[in-house]
């Protein structure tokens, strides 16, 4: 696990380190300091202790994949504010639907574009 | 013969310590080989990253072995990008010699090398490669047509749907690899899947409608209603089933005509459509077949009831001609 500690912080939760480095590499770039977690249950443990503005998660991770992360997220008091962007490989309309339902933010289908996703970070923290 | 006993075991016991040296050896260079090569992975992976990330990065200090593990890395990172991320990683490959030595490869007379060459190939990014990738779906090697498969996907290269549609038909890609293909070339694959839906092969057009089922949209409907009337029982089913899929209106009345075709696998996929599409109407039908029909179609029908009107499902289900499967669909609604 790496911080940095630079706000606003964003948690990226994946368990394929070509993709950490992805995205922490697009978001350091973009200005956001980045945490980041190799399965969900970290991520979830991460989120309470740094309270992260916006976290990252991969659907299919070990530990808690991505929808029960997100529920973790938002069952808890302390994190379920965070918004949360869910990256998968899995782009069918019930992943989606299951997605928003476990109270995701936005959705992101991998292969992604690193651009974009900077871009809906932005959105969601309203930052320019 | 006592004296020739001993040297030949004395031979044996020095060649099977020689052997085990030289096994020792080995390993330990392999291990050390391995090592280098993931140091200098480490030190290029940001390198990788500056270049996916658009900055402009020297590369001709690097030696060929580091050129290629940095372009071994960047392959890697490659398959998990779109857009302008994978633009840049397409113009990287366009001017190094790697994308040269890869295509060159297609050629090896060993089917592994032509293998690896065939999926690098598709983390490369480069479009020119599409020509000669379509060509190796032809390879003599499993391996090599389905790594061919991969890498068409992974460009999107709509110029190979009809390629990787009759390796799947003729079953030289397995379906899967080539179905997904075809999945990841996208909406651009559709011109070539709406020529192929009236080839005159059967398999063909099943193959094409089932695609377009996937792929389409609305403005597909009237294609598939045609596809209801095919003369092949496999094209009409999945016909139905990319009706459901696309859960247009426009199908409901094929649909539910389809409930009376001869034969059962038909009639079974239209009824899971017409659940899908949600046609009302069509439930008294849905009811009869659930009846009726064989095991799985009257099946489907109990299943489709379920979704489009539960209440006329658990009625139906009272009634003492309802079977098993009214009952049994009946039975997972209240559960």
């Amino acid at each position: 696990m790496t911080v940095n500690v630079d706000p606003p912080l964003v948690l990226v939760a994946d368990d394929d380190p070509d993709i950490l480095d992805l995205v922490r590499y697009r978001l350091e770039r973009s200005g956001y300091a980045v945490a980041t977690a190799t399965d969900g249950a970290e991520a979830v443990r991460l989120a309470g202790e740094l309270d992260p503005a916006l976290a990252v998660l991969d659907v299919m991770m070990p530990a808690l994949n991505g929808f029960e992360a997100t529920r973790a997220l938002r069952d808890d008091p302390q994190t379920a504010r965070i918004p949360v962007i869910l990256l998968t490989t899995k782009a069918q309309e019930e992943d989606v639907q299951e997605g928003f339902a476990s109270g995701a933010d936005d959705y992101l289908r991998k292969p992604f574009s690193p651009r974009e996703l900077s871009a809906r970070v932005q959105a969601i923290l309203g930052r320019r | 013969m006592l004296e020739a006993l001993g040297i030949a075991a004395l031979t044996l016991a020095v060649l099977s310590t020689i052997f085990l040296v030289a096994l020792v050896l080995r390993r330990t260079s392999v291990a050390r080989e391995e090592r280098r090569r993931l140091q200098a992975e480490r030190r290029l992976r940001s390198l990788a990253l500056d270049i996916v990330g658009g900055e402009e990065i020297d590369v001709s200090g690097l030696a060929t072995e580091e050129l290629a593990i940095l372009a071994e890395v960047i392959g890697r990172l490659s398959r998990n990008l779109s857009g302008d991320a994978r633009r840049r990683i397409s113009a990287y490959f366009a001017g190094t010699s790697a994308f040269a030595t890869e295509l060159r490869s297609l050629g090896d007379r060993r089917a592994w090398r032509r293998a690896t060459a065939a999926y690098r190939l598709g983390d490369m990014a480069c479009d020119d490669a599409v020509p000669r990738l379509i060509r190796s779906l032809n390879d003599r090697d499993a391996d090599v047509r389905s790594a061919t498969a991969r890498s068409l996907g992974r460009l999107q290269a709509h110029e190979a749907t009809e390629p990787l549609l009759l390796s799947l038909v003729v079953g030289v890609v397995p379906r899967a690899i080539a179905f997904r293909a075809i999945l990841d070339i996208g909406a651009t694959a559709l011109p070539g899947l709406h020529r192929l839906a009236r080839s005159s092969d059967a398999a063909v057009r099943a193959g094409a409608i089932e695609l377009i089922g996937w792929l389409g949209d609305a403005s597909d409907a009237e294609l598939l209603v045609g596809a209801m009337n095919d003369s092949a029982a496999e094209v009409r089913a999945r016909a139905a089933g990319a009706l459901g899929r696309l859960a247009e209106d426009e199908g409901a009345t094929a649909l539910t005509d389809a409930l009376d075709d001869r034969i059962y696998f038909v009639r079974l996929h239209a009824a899971r459509a017409l659940g899908q599409v949600g046609e009302r109407e069509a439930v008294p039908r849905l009811l009869q077949q659930a009846r009726e029909d064989r095991f799985e179609a009257a099946r489907a029908a109990a299943e489709a009831i379920s979704r489009i009107d539960p209440q006329a499902l658990l009625a139906a289900a009272e009634l003492p001609d309802a079977g098993p499967h009214l009952h049994e669909a009946a039975d997972l609604l209240k559960a």
